[in-house]
């Protein structure tokens, strides 16, 4: 193959990773709205949070984040959450590893970790989000709730 | 049924893997350049096998005892600041295993006589490994979840 084609190819398969990269980072970690969103069941989750099952709602929002075993971008965003805890109390964070539970996964069709849920007062999911989180995303979903 | 808090393995920078993933990604790049000419195949499977056996080092040993992350702790972290935070080290592990099974696939391919596949196994290993370096991104965290859903990872 000539030397030309041969690099012009090597540059094609380049640009194809950046282009795939810059769509992939565009779409993470964006909101987006569920309309007539289903009500979570706390007893199925099963969740646990600092020891104590979770036995109710957030009072303003819950974040119901799913997690797996090989995912690092889980952990910064469970951090992040948690940073958030600490200065919006009418908030919660709760983590669910789905890598035993594969039942919530088809449930909720979930295919990323980590996946939002964000939930109303109510336990009523209202929007959700693909992906590592930002600060600002989160911000912008406590200030969509207002009681 | 946990809470994210079970005990974890000792974290590491979470920049060597990205570290190493720079160096696999050019390596690969070089692959699919020579795989591309028929006199050049030959030295394009030699340099895939460098990279298969690295990624098999990264799946089984992990990044700590892997000669990127060695160069990586004696060269490049001494001139960097100290990481904001560490990371865990199984979701590296876990994709470097895939870049092994996808790598490997060109290798025992190779060898068995198909060596048109050489090109596509090293190019698919390319924009993995080019997306981790560049963009942070995290194969464990996008296909596990959808690989256990369709039956081929079980998990007791």
């Amino acid at each position: 193959m000539p030397l030309e084609i041969r690099l012009a190819l090597v540059f094609g398969l380049l640009a194809v990773a950046i282009a795939a990269g810059l769509i992939w980072r565009a779409r993470t970690g964006k909101a987006k709205r569920v309309s007539g969103g289903e009500q979570i069941n706390l007893a199925e989750l099963a969740a646990v949070k600092d020891g104590k099952p979770v036995v109710s709602f957030g009072k303003k929002v819950t974040f119901l984040q799913f997690s797996s075993e090989f995912c690092a971008a889980c952990r910064q965003t469970a951090r992040l959450y948690s940073e958030l805890e600490q200065v919006h109390p009418e908030i919660l964070h709760i983590e669910v590893d789905i890598t035993n539970r594969i039942d919530l996964a088809n449930k909720f069709n979930i295919l990323q970790t980590p996946t939002t849920l964000v939930l109303d007062a109510n336990g009523k999911v209202t929007s959700r989000i693909g992906g590592a989180v930002k600060q600002q995303t989160i911000q912008d979903e406590i200030g969509s709730f207002v009681i | 049924m946990s809470d994210g808090t079970k005990q974890t393995p000792a974290g590491i920078d979470p920049r060597g893997p990205r570290f190493g993933a720079a160096i696999t990604s050019v390596l690969l790049l070089i692959t699919v350049f020579l795989a591309l000419d028929p006199t050049t195949l030959g030295a394009a499977f030699g340099v895939l096998l460098v990279v298969t056996g690295s990624f098999a080092i990264g799946a089984f040993f992990g990044n700590s005892k892997h000669p990127y992350g060695f160069i990586f702790k004696k060269l490049v972290r001494p001139r960097l600041a100290a990481p904001k935070e560490l990371e865990d080290p199984r979701p590296p592990k876990f994709a470097q295993l895939v870049g092994l099974l996808v790598a490997g696939t060109g290798v025992v391919l190779y060898v068995a006589g198909a060596s048109g596949a050489l090109v596509f196994a090293a190019g698919a290993a390319f924009i993995a490994a080019f997306l981790n370096a560049a963009f942070a991104f995290c194969l464990g965290c996008q296909i596990y979840v959808g690989l256990q859903r369709i039956g081929l990872i079980k998990k007791h």
